[in-house]
C-alpha cells in the first residue's frame, strides 16, 4: 500500500473529475424520475416501471402496508399504491429505499458507524416530516427524503476520500468540533458541497439540491430557505435526541433568521420532540439497516 | 476532548434487561469478529433488536452492579445522569441561544421520559 501525504489536498474540481465513479442509482429509479418529472406520464406508466423490477415492486408494496403509512385496508396492486400515494411519494418511496441500499453495501467492515449514521438520517428525515406537520407544508415526503440526504457528502468522502476522511474523523475526536468544521480545516470545503455534486449528477430536483447545499446556513438558499430552514432545525433536534450519530458530539449552531422564519413557538418544542421520538422507534423497526 | 474516567463501575447485564439509555462499557462484536456496537454507545430500543438478532446474550454496561446482581435500578440513574451530562457537553457552544437551551431541556425531559416509557413497559410484560 503506498502512503499517502499527510493533508492531501483533495480540491473539489478532482471530486468533480470523479464524479462519475460516484454510486449511481438503480436505472428503475433514474426511469421513475424521468417519469414523475414528465407531465405526460400516467399511474399506468408508472405502474409498468415499477412492475418490471420486482424487489421494488414487492419492497413498495411492503413499505405502504406498513404502519407508517396507516391505511386501512390491505393494498395489493403497484397501481393501487400509486393512485393512493400519488406520484411523488411513490418515487421518493422508492428513492429511499434505494439509497438505503447504496449504503448498506459498501464498507462492510465499519458497520457500526454506518449504522449510526443511518439512524442520523433518518432521524433527519422523520424530524422533517414531524416539523413539516406542525407547519402544515403540503409535501412531507419531500422533506422526508430531503432530511434522509443532507448529508450525503458525508458517504462521499467516506468512500472516495479516505484519508482525508479518517484525518476529519480524528480532528473531530481530537478537537471536539463539528464534522463540517474539521472539513473546513483539512478540505477547505464541507460535506454540503461535497453532497450538492452528488445530488446533481442523480439529477435531483432543485429543492433537494438546496437542502443538500444549506442545511447549515438555510438562511442563504433562496426560494428553498423554508425546506433547508425544516432540515436544519431537524438536524438541530434528532441530534439531542441521541438519534444516530452525524460523525460528530456537538450540536450545529442554530441559524437565527431560519429560525425565525419557521415561527415555531418555543412551548411546541416538546411535542416535536415527542412525535420524533415516535415516529422514529416506528419506522426504525421496518426500514432497518441490512448488513 | 479527554474523557475522564469518574469511576463508573461495569456491569454485565442480560440482553432482555437492557433498557434504552443504558450505556455500554465495551464494545460488542458478533461471533464473526464484526463490530456492532461500539463502547459508550447509548442504548435505543433498535440498538437492543440488533443485539438480539445477532444472537448477543450478554453486555457490559455501565453502573453499579447491586450483591444480588439485579442492577436494573442503579444503572438507570447513572442513564439519567450521563443523559444530562452529555446533552451539557453537546450544547456547550449554542446555549448561548436561548432557543438551543429551550431545546436542550425539552430534549432532557423526552430522554428521560424515554426511560421511564420502557420501564413501564417492562413491567407490563
Amino acid at each position: 500500500m503506498t502512503k499517502m501525504p499527510k493533508t492531501k489536498p483533495h480540491n473539489l474540481s478532482r471530486i468533480i473529475d470523479r464524479v462519475e465513479d460516484l454510486p449511481t442509482l438503480p436505472r428503475t429509479v433514474l426511469r421513475i424520475t424521468e417519469l414523475v418529472n414528465d407531465p405526460k406520464s400516467s399511474a399506468r406508466d408508472l405502474a409498468r416501471v415499477i412492475t418490471d423490477d420486482q424487489v421494488l415492486a414487492a419492497r413498495l408494496l411492503r413499505l405502504v402496508n406498513s404502519s407508517f403509512y396507516g391505511f386501512p385496508q390491505r393494498i395489493s396492486t403497484i397501481t393501487g399504491a400509486i393512485v393512493l400515494l400519488g406520484f411523488d411519494a411513490i418515487r421518493n418511496l422508492l428513492l429511499t429505499t434505494s439509497v438505503f441500499d447504496l449504503f448498506a453495501t459498501r464498507n462492510k467492515t465499519s458497520m457500526f458507524r454506518q449504522e449510526q449514521f443511518w439512524d442520523h438520517s433518518l432521524g433527519c428525515a422523520v424530524g422533517a416530516k414531524v416539523i413539516g406537520n406542525h407547519l402544515r407544508y403540503d409535501k412531507v415526503e419531500e422533506l422526508f427524503v430531503s432530511g434522509l440526504l443532507h448529508d450525503i457528502g458525508k458517504i462521499v468522502e467516506m468512500i472516495f476520500m479516505r484519508d482525508a476522511f479518517k484525518e476529519i474523523n480524528n480532528l473531530v475526536k481530537d478537537e471536539n468540533i463539528l464534522m463540517i468544521s474539521a472539513e473546513e480545516k483539512i478540505l477547505g470545503y464541507s460535506h454540503p458541497e461535497v453532497g450538492r455534486l452528488l445530488a446533481e449528477k442523480w439529477n435531483l430536483p432543485p429543492k433537494l439540491i438546496h437542502v443538500i447545499l444549506h442545511h447549515h446556513r438555510p438562511s442563504e438558499a433562496g426560494r428553498f430557505s423554508l425546506e433547508s430552514a425544516i432540515v436544519h432545525l431537524a438536524d438541530i433536534l434528532c441530534r439531542s435526541l441521541n438519534i444516530g450519530y452525524g460523525g460528530d458530539n456537538k450540536i450545529p449552531p442554530l441559524d437565527k433568521m431560519a429560525w425565525e422564519s419557521l415561527r415555531i413557538k418555543p412551548q411546541a418544542i416538546e411535542s416535536i420532540l415527542a412525535e420524533i421520538t415516535k415516529e422514529f422507534d416506528d419506522i426504525s423497526l421496518f426500514i432497518s439497516y441490512s448488513p | 476532548m479527554k474523557s475522564r474516567k469518574i469511576g463508573i463501575a461495569v456491569a454485565i447485564i442480560d440482553v432482555n434487561e437492557l433498557k434504552p439509555g443504558m450505556i455500554l462499557a465495551k464494545s460488542v462484536y458478533n461471533q464473526q469478529g464484526l463490530l456492532l456496537l461500539e463502547k459508550d454507545t447509548a442504548l435505543t430500543k433498535k440498538r437492543i433488536w440488533i443485539l438480539k438478532t445477532w444472537g448477543i446474550k450478554r453486555v457490559r454496561v455501565k453502573g453499579k452492579p447491586k450483591e444480588d446482581g439485579k442492577t436494573a435500578v442503579e444503572i438507570e440513574r447513572e442513564s439519567r445522569e450521563t443523559i444530562e451530562k452529555e446533552l451539557k457537553a453537546k450544547f456547550e457552544d449554542v446555549i448561548d441561544n436561548p432557543v438551543m437551551k429551550e431545546i436542550m431541556k425539552a430534549a432532557q425531559r423526552q430522554l428521560l421520559k424515554n426511560i421511564n416509557d420502557q420501564d413501564a413497559e417492562n413491567k407490563a410484560s
